[in-house]
């Protein structure tokens, strides 16, 4: 009887401390952890590797700093991408909050690329090579507008400059200049993209997406929706891995890097729910 | 009248909706975005407005009345305000009419984000993390086949993520992304069907003016 | 003789068959180039598009990469074009013929989407058949639904132990089917506690949603004659971040201990940790989504969850409304339909060559 009472019973406070020291370990000693490439990343990773020279990228960061460990790996690592292939690259986001990530993203990423360069066009330089286009009221106003003119619906760019006068948006009008939209959302933003943008003006969507909603956009990935689809950590760490291993791009893998945590934090819960059964089956079988 | 005149306009920005999506010429996709990039950004403004009045009325009211815990409230008010004129006059970054910065120190809205509302609203998602595990431990148990399979099917997709799982077995990861791809991806079809075609309904409904209870107080 | 031996090795070869028409199923603006790509194209950097108005002057619009054949350029609609296409490798280009003439315009009808729109039609037209039947008297039947019947029995519990009811409708904003869903089930929820005098807490993310909540529940109160109780700090307007409310939901329900929760809308990572707080508390609570990815942690922590569709046809289950009812069964028979025609276009796909596919591109 004690057995199943400990059993069935085990204070949540207990399990939350456990938890805990599972999580925290494995983060204060990192050691990355190299995983196998599954095939939805690489298509992710091919679709925007085979973007033509005359097209852009654009990556829409749309996800709290909540959900940023996940998605911030993300980013970086299409970011990294993007520079080293040479594709142009449009950032932007559909709310406000994700803006200052994104805004991070791009300082750090270019400021790496630029620290290596030799020449002006080794560089990284705004307005040429990328534009930030910040915020502008209206996600789904954001997708349809940008079918008809990108320039006509973000007047001016995060940093306020008037984005027609920048060299970068006198080639890219529209999506039909625009090679893939790679959407990186804790929500359901992905979704909308192939409803308003895809449906009605063919734009290509690729998704990166938290672990949790990971399920419901699949059905997507199947039926070719989305090009590619990248899921919670262990999609970023994969990215990196194939940014790794085809681009030769040393940088720090943060994905990678907490992954152990992940699997002892996984551990811990598989464990708690094998107690809390043999408890349960215990007293079933008292009955 | 009263209830005549927002079915009404439901009916035609509803039918608004759908018109452009099929007829692409320009008068059709003007009024379109004319409707949702000027009348709708002005109303989501005055919406907003709204709100905020009545989010300072109930905190004042909870003040001037004693109410349990007004000390709070008085936190919020304080904070909103103080937020309000840095986010006003500061500028985003520091650079409106108000200086945000004493010596190195810098007040400006995108260091309270940083500093405040990334941290608070970081340290309530990572709660979901000892929620889900309380939650599964209380209520995953193998009371039936079905629960059974769910149980088995989640451990494997768990541990099929994970760089362990491919050293317990390699095949672990492709059974994992296959539990996903197929049976996964059949029972989201068939929810994602079903969903899309009652939200379908329920919009053609309230197009219609079938669904009024909207309107509040009820179907008639 | 050596010239021309040396011309041939080291000319281009140009596009040919250059064909220029006006962009269809658009509003104008635009015109498509299509072209038969050069023998050398696998030695082309690139191809470039170059437009004229009157046959003669040239410019160039754009350029687009070798071994593709088709581009789409930005037009004046009413104006003549003139096309031609250059490839390019290193310093060396060379142009083909001139296409014909071509005069962008807008369209009416986008022809792509017509299937949509058939559906659509075929879809409202069984809504409209069984409500009309309705409307003549017809009753119509409709399943148990558990998360609903408890509905009565969670605001009686609320009332017996005096304690107050929680309706959070979720972070959606108005344009979500399931906040609108929502809104309706918190009509008949107000309605209720107008009935049996119990508070009511209905903390709001979206400043459009909190407006209508509040003159919803306020028209419920007045509909069962009690103007008078209706409180309208019982609805309001918390903040639109979505842990910030998530935090402060939490703590309404550690403070005020309700009797019972209503987590039904548009939810996403917070679900959790609503729900599971709200367990913590003991309340009964009723939770409904239309949010897949979030209803494993509504059905773990809550009594009773409202999955998908159900939601939707909550206002007709609980008024009973016959309209209501029979747009439900219309809405059936089109879900009926649709797994007809979807196992019928997949027997014809895989048993036939005829593409079935492009009925629904």
């Amino acid at each position: 009887m004690k057995i199943i009472e400990i059993l069935t019973k085990i204070d949540r406070r207990i399990i939350y401390l456990i938890l805990l020291i599972a999580v925290i370990v494995p983060l204060l000693f990192p050691s990355p952890e190299k995983v196998r490439v599954m095939p939805p990343v690489e298509k992710f990773y091919y679709a925007i590797d085979k973007i033509p020279e005359e097209k852009a990228l654009i990556v829409d960061f749309d996800y709290a700093p909540q959900t940023a460990p996940e998605l911030d790996p993300m980013g970086f690592a299409i970011l990294r991408h993007a520079f080293k292939k040479r594709i142009k690259v449009l950032v932007l986001s559909l709310y406000v909050q994700p803006l200052g990530l994104a805004r991070n993203a791009l300082t750090q990423v270019v400021a790496e690329f630029n620290s290596a360069a030799q020449t002006n066009a080794d560089s990284i330089i705004y307005g040429r090579d990328y534009v930030f286009l910040g915020w502008q009221v209206g996600p789904i106003l954001a997708m349809l507008s940008m079918g008809e003119s990108i320039t006509n619906f973000y007047k001016v760019d995060y940093y306020g400059n008037k984005t027609d006068t920048l060299p970068l948006m006198k080639q890219i009008k529209n999506y039909n200049n625009v090679g893939l939209l790679a959407s990186l959302s804790g929500s359901d933003i992905p979704k909308y993209w192939v409803m308003y943008a895809q449906n009605r003006f063919g734009l290509k969507v690729g998704a990166g997406v938290t672990a949790v909603s990971a399920s419901e956009f699949y059905p997507y990935l199947q039926t070719g929706q989305f090009s590619g689809l990248m899921i919670g950590m262990r999609g970023a760490a994969e990215y990196e891995e194939m940014i790794e291993k085809n681009l030769n791009i040393k940088s720090r893998k943060k994905a990678s890097e907490s992954l152990p945590a992940l699997t002892y934090a996984h551990l811990v819960m598989i464990i708690f729910i094998v107690i809390g059964n043999i408890g349960y089956f215990i007293k079933r079988r008292k009955k | 009248m009263k209830r005549t005149i927002p079915l009404f306009l439901v009916f035609i920005f509803g039918i608004m909706g759908i018109i452009p999506f099929i007829i692409p010429n320009p008068i059709v996709q003007g009024t379109d975005e004319f409707v949702r990039n000027n009348l709708l950004k002005i109303l989501a403004a005055f919406a907003l407005i709204l709100g905020l009045g009545s989010l300072l009325k109930v905190h004042m009211d909870k003040i001037r009345r004693r109410r349990q815990n007004w000390g709070y409230s008085w936190v919020l008010i304080i904070s909103f305000i103080i937020t309000s004129i840095i986010g006003l006059f500061g500028g985003v970054a520091g650079t409106g009419i108000l200086p945000t910065t004493i010596g190195s120190f810098s007040f400006d809205v995108w260091t309270i984000y940083f500093n405040v509302e990334v941290p608070l609203g970081s340290t309530m998602f990572a709660l979901l993390a000892f929620f889900m595990a309380s939650a599964a431990y209380r209520a995953f148990r193998a009371r039936s086949t079905e629960a059974t399979l769910l149980l088995a099917s989640a451990f494997i997709v768990m541990l099929g993520v994970l760089p362990l799982g491919e050293r317990i077995s390699p095949h672990l990861p492709s059974f994992a992304q296959w539990i996903m791809e197929v049976p996964n991806v059949a029972g989201q079809r068939g929810i994602l069907l079903g969903v899309a075609l009652g939200a379908l309904a329920t919009a053609l409904k309230i197009i219609l003016g079938i669904e009024r209870s909207w309107l509040g107080g009820g179907g008639e | 003789m050596t010239l021309f031996f040396l011309i041939g090795i080291f000319a281009l070869a140009p596009p040919t068959a250059v064909r220029a028409y006006d962009t269809p199923d658009d509003g104008g603006g635009a015109v498509t180039i299509e072209w038969q790509l050069s023998p050398d194209d696998a030695q082309l950097d690139k191809y470039e598009i170059y437009r004229s108005e009157d046959g003669v002057d040239y410019e160039k619009v754009g350029f687009i990469g070798a071994g593709r054949s088709r581009y789409e350029d930005e037009t004046e609609d009413g104006k003549n074009y003139f096309y031609k296409i250059v490839a390019l490798m290193n310093t060396m280009r060379i142009f083909s013929q001139p296409s014909q003439p071509v005069m962008s315009s807008a369209q009416w009808i986008n022809r792509k989407k017509l299937n949509i729109f058939v559906a659509l039609f075929i879809f409202g037209t069984f809504i409209l058949y069984f409500t009309y039947y309705a409307r003549r008297g017809k009753e119509f039947f409709i399943r148990k639904i558990a998360g609903l019947q408890a509905i009565d029995d969670a605001v009686g519990r609320a009332t017996e132990m005096g304690k107050p009811i929680l309706y959070c409708p979720g972070i959606g904003y108005i344009e979500e089917i399931a906040t609108i869903a929502s809104l309706n089930i918190l009509g008949e929820v107000a309605k209720k506690c107008a009935q049996y005098d119990t508070k009511l807490i209905n903390p709001h993310l979206d400043p459009i949603v909190f407006t209508v909540a509040r003159e919803i529940v306020k028209e419920s109160y007045t509909k069962v004659g009690r103007p008078d109780a209706f409180d309208p700090e019982s609805v309001y307007y918390i903040t639109d971040l979505q842990f910030a409310y998530a935090a402060a939901v939490d703590g309404i329900m550690v403070r005020e201990r309700p009797a019972t929760n209503f987590l039904i809308g548009w939810f996403r990572a917070e679900s959790l940790i609503l729900a599971e707080t709200g367990a913590s508390t003991g309340a009964v609570q009723i939770a409904g989504t239309d949010q897949v990815s979030q209803l494993p942690f509504f059905v773990t922590a809550c009594d009773y969850t409202l999955i998908g569709e159900e939601l939707y046809a909550a206002s007709a289950y609980i008024s009973k409304e016959p309209l209501l009812l029979g747009a439900i069964k219309g809405e059936d028979w089109g879900k009926l339909i649709i797994g007809v025609v979807l196992i019928a276009a997949s027997l014809i796909g895989l048993l036939t060559k005829f593409p079935v596919l492009n009925l629904f591109r």
